[in-house]
């Protein structure tokens, strides 16, 4: 099962991604989990990517299929993109359709 | 043979000038093994080129080998094995991919673009062949009797 860390505070949910690989092996999987996570919060969602070193477009697949879950009102915002991540959202066109804050304004 | 190769031969041959990485692989079509392929290829070349280009690579390897696990070796055509090929030459990573599955289609090989933006509507897939595409040169495929054989080549310097 795909590792996922949730903090629910008052305000919103936020997710850490354990794993280091979001790719075809585990899309499905993860796809599931996360959207049961976020389908039980209901709030806005804060995805700590940090730790993903890989994602394919099967793994971007499962982040749009939990976009699309979620009622357009709830953001969801992806965080601590690492460079292969961040590639895939940039080819496909796919960060303009999802939250994803500047790297520097990232720093806690 | 020339007088310096018989010098450099014997039981501690003088080490090539040029000593390259490269990487071969027989895997069963399956994303499992696919994955294992990616991690272990990166080892490899991992001191040999940039992060960004092995990135590139990675990217582009997971999404052709994936297909063929998807598409190619599910339907009991074949052995459901894969062949995977990388060497380093001057324009960039070559790479070879071949299969005895099933014929890839005409159209995964026809420039594309990304499947339609519908923000009401997001597109979930569609996005494998533009990726190769767009990460690649010297993109080509041909069917050798029973086997699909890709090749093409991932530059060291994204040019885009």
């Amino acid at each position: 099962m795909p590792k996922l860390t949730v903090t629910d505070t008052e305000a919103q949910l936020l997710v850490a991604i354990e794993e280091a690989r979001i790719d075809a092996a585990i899309a499905t999987r993860f796809k599931d989990r996360l959207r049961d996570i976020v389908l039980r919060g209901r709030k806005p969602v804060r995805l700590d990517m940090r730790r993903v070193d890989f994602m394919d477009s099967s793994g971007l697949g499962a982040m749009i299929a939990v976009r699309k879950a979620l009622p357009e009102a709830l953001p969801l915002v992806l965080e601590g993109l690492t460079p292969n991540v961040e590639r895939v959202f940039r080819l496909t066109r796919m960060d303009t359709v999802f939250d994803i804050p500047p790297a520097a304004t990232q720093q806690e | 043979m020339p007088h310096t190769e018989r010098q450099n031969a014997g039981p501690a041959p003088r080490r090539a000038a040029r000593v390259q990485p490269m990487f071969h692989r027989v895997l069963q079509a399956d994303p499992r093994d696919v994955r294992q392929a990616l991690t272990d290829l990166r080892g490899r070349f991992a001191g040999a080129v940039s992060a960004d280009a092995m990135g590139r690579l990675e990217l582009v390897l997971a999404e052709v080998m994936n297909n063929v696990a998807e598409h190619a070796a599910t339907q009991g055509v074949g052995s459901g094995c894969m062949h995977l090929c990388i060497v380093m030459q001057d324009s960039g990573l070559s790479c070879a991919i071949t299969d005895d599955g099933s014929r890839l289609p005409a159209d995964c090989l026809k420039p594309r673009g990304l499947p339609a933006l519908d923000p009401l509507d997001l597109p979930e897939g569609g996005f494998g062949w533009f990726l190769i595409q767009g990460l690649t040169q010297s993109l080509c495929y041909y069917r050798e009797g029973h086997r699909n054989c890709l090749a093409f080549t991932v530059p060291y310097t994204q040019v885009s």
